[in-house]
């Protein structure tokens, strides 16, 4: 007798035990699940039982399965790993479920959620084994393009990620350079004001040349500053100060007015700095100059202030007074460029005679002007 | 300060104009300037022939950015101190290549003179007077040497 004889054999004695009335054997045979049941009792477990389910999902006849192990169904692709977990199961008796691709009898490979499990006998002996097959090629399919999906993704999140940060190290690059070349050329202006101002013979152009001095200074000292910080955008107000009074007062030589701070640190929009840091500059070097005369010593009073959402600059003196100060000036070029300023900064700026001296209040808002 | 023993200076810079007015802030902060390079090969042909005390150095020269090569000669082969005056203050090396410490471009008259008179008197005295003006900023390994170190702790 050949395997086929003795599997079909076995199968018929199978489906003799269980009648064309047994509601079990109806519900195998008929189930959309695919199904088959082997002989545990032949070697190589040949299959002797395949509903038509199983038919149609393998494309095989019956006479083409029955008799044969399931290793027929594996193919090129097929996980030699989940095969060997399949056997280990069956040599142990424990029941398995994996997923593993198979082929059809033309050779279309599909996705079978394989599950495999041992039927006893009343010995307590292994018979049979019975397995079911779910074709869930579809369900892989789109967990494939998922992971496809995704790597993708990643790849194109990482090819984007480089681009930029090489976008960003160009820019940095090129801020460095634009912030080394204003740097300089603000040192050329300064240089040649300075070298100007020693040629100059009239005292008053030499005073002229000094004012612009220090107005190129006070832009060099914003610009030491704002690149000084990591965040470009924004300009410490406070520290701009501190620098600007210890380079116009060493710069003055005047050892007798003494400065005296009160600042809150305030940042504004880097935009402003420059503008703002002109007023000061002018408001301070106009107390310096024109407050004390030689031989009259005193103090100049800085404060910064916040007020809600202005910001309070005061710079007060206690020196000579407006009226004897300016009476012997020419009108002042400085004080026109603070009142175009604070024009351009939307600020209020206000002198009073604070007797002694003067004090000058401008009121701007924090972030009125970008 | 300067007056008995006033510092020799060579300025290192490919800017005509800032090394000519350099030239006269250095003599007025009391030193006296020795010369002027304006390409590595020159400054380090001045220097060894001059032996300088101090170095005035920008970083970019005539031929490049070598300023930080010239330092680093002047004070391995040259026994002088350098200073670099860049506006490139964040490229220097951690190290500053040998150099005592930088001047940041834009410099003011004022910062100069004062880190000058500063310098003068921490190469006479070997130790600083006090802390660094503001606009010098020193080298680590300078400001341990001028007992700069001890200073900020004690105060």
């Amino acid at each position: 007798m050949d395997d086929f004889t003795v599997s079909l054999r076995a199968g018929d004695d199978l489906a003799a035990r269980h009648g064309l009335d047994d509601p079990f054997a109806a519900a195998i045979r008929a189930t959309r699940m695919s199904m088959i049941v082997t002989d545990a009792r032949q070697p190589d477990l040949p299959i002797i039982f395949a509903n038509d389910a199983f038919l149609s999902l393998t494309g095989y006849a019956r006479d083409e399965v029955i008799g044969r192990n399931c290793r027929f169904l594996q193919g090129t692709h097929t996980d030699e790993g989940e095969v060997a977990r399949i056997a280990a199961a069956i040599r142990e008796g424990r029941d398995v479920a994996c997923d593993i691709l198979n082929y059809k009898k033309d050779g279309t490979p599909f996705w079978n959620a394989l599950f495999v499990s041992p039927v006893r006998g009343e010995d307590g002996d292994i018979h049979y084994f019975f397995g079911s097959q779910i074709d869930i090629t579809e369900k892989k399919k789109a967990e494939l393009q998922v992971l496809e999906s995704r790597r993708d993704l990643e790849a194109a999140v990482a090819t984007r990620t480089r681009d930029l940060s090489r976008a960003l190290e160009q820019k940095t690059a090129l801020l460095h350079e634009v912030d080394h070349r204003v740097k300089n050329n603000l040192q050329l202006i300064s240089s040649l004001l300075m070298l100007q101002v020693r040629k100059a013979g009239d005292p008053q152009i030499k005073q002229a040349l000094r004012g612009m001095l220090e107005r190129v200074n006070a832009i060099s000292t914003v610009h030491r500053r704002l690149f000084q910080a990591d965040d470009v955008q924004r300009f410490d107000v406070a520290e701009f100060v501190r620098d600007l009074v210890n380079d116009a007062v060493g710069a003055s030589g005047r050892t007798d007015i003494v400065v005296r701070m009160n600042l809150e640190r305030v940042d504004v929009n880097a935009s402003k700095a420059a503008p703002l840091a002109l007023v000061i500059n002018e408001l301070l070097c106009n107390c310096l100059h024109h407050a004390f005369p030689q031989g009259h010593n005193g103090h100049i009073d800085i404060t910064i202030a916040r007020e809600g959402a202005n910001f309070r600059v005061e710079i007060a003196d206690d020196g000579i007074g407006m009226n004897k100060a300016s009476a012997d000036q020419p009108p002042c070029f400085g004080l026109n460029v603070v009142k175009l300023l604070c024009q351009q900064l939307k600020a209020d700026c206000e002198t009073t005679d604070a007797q002694p001296g003067v004090r000058t209040t401008i009121r701007l808002p924090v972030n009125g002007v970008h | 300060m300067g007056q008995k023993n006033p510092l020799s200076v060579l300025i290192v810079e490919d800017e005509v104009l800032l090394a000519t007015e350099l030239e006269y802030l250095v003599e007025e902060a009391g030193c006296r300037p020795v010369g002027h390079a304006m390409s590595s090969d020159e400054a380090v042909a001045l220097a060894s022939q001059l032996q300088p005390d101090l170095a005035l150095v920008d970083v970019h020269l005539q031929d490049g950015p070598t300023g930080v090569e010239v330092a680093r000669a002047i004070a391995h082969d040259c026994g002088g101190v350098a200073l670099f005056m860049t506006a490139n203050v964040r490229r220097l090396p951690e190290d500053f290549a040998g150099a005592c410490g930088v001047i940041g471009k834009p410099y003011s008259e004022h910062g100069v003179r004062s880190a000058l008179s500063f310098l003068t008197a921490c190469l006479h005295e070997g130790r600083a007077p006090g802390p660094a003006p503001a606009g010098l900023e020193l080298a680590p390994a300078w400001a341990q040497r001028w007992g700069l170190d001890q200073m900020a702790q004690a105060s």
